[in-house]
């Protein structure tokens, strides 16, 4: 029970001088919100909406074939009028134009139709669109192809109609069997087909919506980042406290009055969990009033994450200045650390943009697995269960500093 | 001798090598003021850090008010007080806020510790200034609160540790005469100074330090008759007699 009173005493003491200090106060509250808005700002919009897909189409045939027809008549006028979803048809006026364009990286691909387009549409000669696209660009690559055999199938199929339209036409004598007259009865049909003016038949799309698309609110990502960060970074300073309670000699005079080594460790590790909660609260107060944030389905996950945020930077506070012998070195170190693991961590940026290798490096630092787990919460819709392993590595960092702590304090000379 | 309140035996304390305490080795009565001589890096703070149980003794053994300060250091915190050399406040809190602080740390309550506090800044003078930040405190004013945290809890046994270095003469004389009340109410205190008059007007017995043993102990008078006439000698000239005249780090 004395124990506990003289924790009680310890922390209500760093509080009170924390409290009076308006600096610190500045740098634990308000700064970090500096830094929100502004990472708010520079990432509005991002992720926001879908770029629209571009397909664009050649022809290798003459002026005049069938493929200018078809083409004039898929070719966007009017991108306004186009549904979301709906991708933009650019017509490529020139194909030798465009395939430099690919190979300089200006063009991603394009689909074009053969020299021999009219005439194997008419004759029933196999029919061949060639796909060109940049080897780096699969996504389109592969888009292009699946637009490629589409048209191909819709084609053929068209092909079967014209060449026995063509037939009875020719045979009943309504035309005459001569390649231009033919030809001239093929365009026809095919202006039937493509009409002139856009919205092509030859291509249709169909938009499925797989829930409802909202705008990304960027500090669901930017305020737990900045969480992350700030409450270790506020805890690992808090670290060239605890060296000048050493360097003061209140920490001897401390351990001559007949408080314990334990009383006097738990004290200060009660006073920084105390200030964090303070900060963490402030945050997702703040962060659910002034900046819309969305805690997702399960805001005790979130609430658990953020606890346990404050519980390992504080050991971590601790535990650092145990190992340091000057105030200097405590600020250094804290604010070395603090830089280096709140990019690692993903606190400035999410973390499952980076590289796969850089992913596992980064589970090194808490910071990761709070941002992971955060992310996991608040922007991909998952539960409580889900974030079990991060919940689990920031317990284990949290217990791995809390023994480093108590064995230094324990062995370590005032 | 059956009234001693604090036996110290045989201390021995070493840092990489270097021997701090030295086979150290003295009694003080309940009630009495012994004083610790010494220049500097003799050895007396770390001996007192030794006693006052902040600092383990590599071998002796250190008895105070009956309970051993290595084997049952908790006892002993409860029965002392220490002013160390250093200005152990907290400069951010009010003086009476240091004082309940540490007042609360040796076990009073609330009411006791504030009442405590605002006896002790009193008898410093310091009762107007309660409630200032220690930070904006003269030198001597935090020598005086310094003084003060030592005696929350009324210990039975004080540790000075150059209480009156490095300050006025007026704030230096309000110590001393505070120590003088100290002494008349019976209390013990172990009490380390440069100032040679003050320890021959205060102490008792004086013990005198060098390279980390006890040289010489005796009353300030028997001391000065070892090297002259007691009357014309001073404490200083003992002094420096016994520890020589070269510089010390």
């Amino acid at each position: 029970m004395q124990n506990m009173r003289h924790i009680w005493f310890l922390a209500a003491k760093d509080l009170t001088i924390f409290v009076r200090d308006r600096a610190s106060l500045f740098f634990f509250i308000v700064f970090p919100f500096l830094f929100i808005i502004l990472f708010n700002f520079l990432l509005r919009g991002v992720g926001s909406e879908d770029s629209r897909l571009e397909l664009h189409f050649a022809t290798r045939e003459p002026e005049g074939g069938l493929s200018h027809l078809i083409l004039a008549g898929m070719e966007t006028k009017d991108e306004s009028l186009l549904a979301p979803g709906e991708p933009k048809i650019v017509r490529e006026k020139d194909y030798a134009a465009a395939r430099l364009a690919v190979e300089g990286g200006k063009l991603g691909g394009f689909i074009a139709f053969p020299e021999n387009f009219t005439r194997a549409l008419a004759s029933g000669e196999p029919l061949e669109l060639e796909v060109f696209a940049d080897a780096g660009r699969a996504e389109l690559r592969t888009a292009l192809g699946g637009v490629a055999r589409s048209l191909a199938a819709e084609l053929a199929a068209n092909q079967v109609v014209i060449r026995a339209s063509v037939a009875l036409l020719t045979e009943s004598g309504i035309i005459p069997a001569d390649e231009p007259s033919i030809a001239a009865a093929v365009r026809q049909m095919m202006g039937k087909i493509t009409p002139a003016g856009g919205g092509s038949s030859l291509i249709s799309f169909k938009v499925e919506k797989v829930g409802e698309v909202k705008e990304t609110n960027p500090s669901d990502y930017v305020v737990p980042g900045y969480l992350v960060m700030f409450v270790f970074f506020a805890a690992a300073v808090s670290a060239e406290m605890i060296v000048r309670e050493r360097q003061n000699h209140t920490l001897e005079r401390l351990l001559a009055t007949s408080v314990g080594r334990s009383s006097i460790l738990g004290g200060m590790f009660l006073g920084l969990v105390i200030k964090g909660l303070i900060q963490i609260t402030i945050f997702w107060v703040v962060g659910i009033l002034a900046f819309r944030v969305d805690l997702g389905h399960s805001p005790l996950g979130v609430v658990i994450l953020s606890v346990l945020m404050v519980l390992l930077s504080s050991a971590f506070a601790v535990m650092l200045a145990t190992l340091v012998r000057t105030q200097r070195s405590a600020a250094s170190l804290a604010v070395i650390t603090s830089l280096v693991l709140a990019p690692l961590g993903g606190c400035w940026w999410p973390s499952f943009l980076y590289p796969l290798w850089l992913q596992n490096i980064a589970k090194i630092s808490p910071h990761a697995w709070a941002t992971s787990g955060f992310n996991k919460l608040m922007l991909f819709g998952a539960n409580l269960g889900d974030v079990v392993p991060e919940v689990v590595a920031l317990a284990c960092f949290a217990a791995i500093f809390a023994v480093v702590a108590i064995w230094r304090f324990r062995t370590s000379a005032v | 001798m059956a009234d001693d309140f604090v036996i110290v035996r045989d201390l021995h304390r070493s840092f990489n090598g270097f021997k701090a305490v030295d086979g150290v080795s003295f009694t003080i009565a309940r009630g009495e003021i012994f004083g610790l001589l010494g220049p500097n890096g003799a050895g007396k703070t770390t001996t007192i850090r030794i006693l006052a149980t902040v600092l383990r003794p590599d071998s002796g053994e250190v008895i105070i008010g009956g309970h051993s300060a290595t084997k049952d250091p908790q006892a002993v915190r409860r029965i002392i007080g220490v002013c160390p050399q250093e200005l152990a406040l907290y400069e951010d809190l009010s003086a009476l806020e240091n004082l309940v602080f540490f007042g609360r740390m040796v076990g009073l309550s609330g009411g006791e510790a504030k009442e405590q506090a605002m006896a002790n800044l009193r008898l410093m003078g310091l009762e107007e200034r309660a409630k200032g930040k220690v930070a904006k405190f003269s030198g001597g004013m935090k020598r005086r609160i310094n003084f003060a945290i030592a005696l929350m809890g009324h210990p039975e046994l004080l540790f000075l540790d150059e209480p009156t270095v490095g300050i006025d003469p007026q704030s230096r004389n309000h110590i001393y005469e505070n120590i003088v009340a100290l002494k008349e109410k019976g209390m013990t205190v172990l009490y380390t100074t440069h100032y040679m008059e003050e320890a021959d007007r205060l102490c008792r017995r004086v013990a005198v330090m060098d390279g980390g043993r006890i040289i010489a102990m005796d009353t300030p008078y028997g001391l000065k008759s070892r090297i002259g006439d007691p009357a014309k000698v001073t404490l200083e000239d003992v002094f420096l007699h016994l520890t020589g005249r070269s510089l010390r780090d």
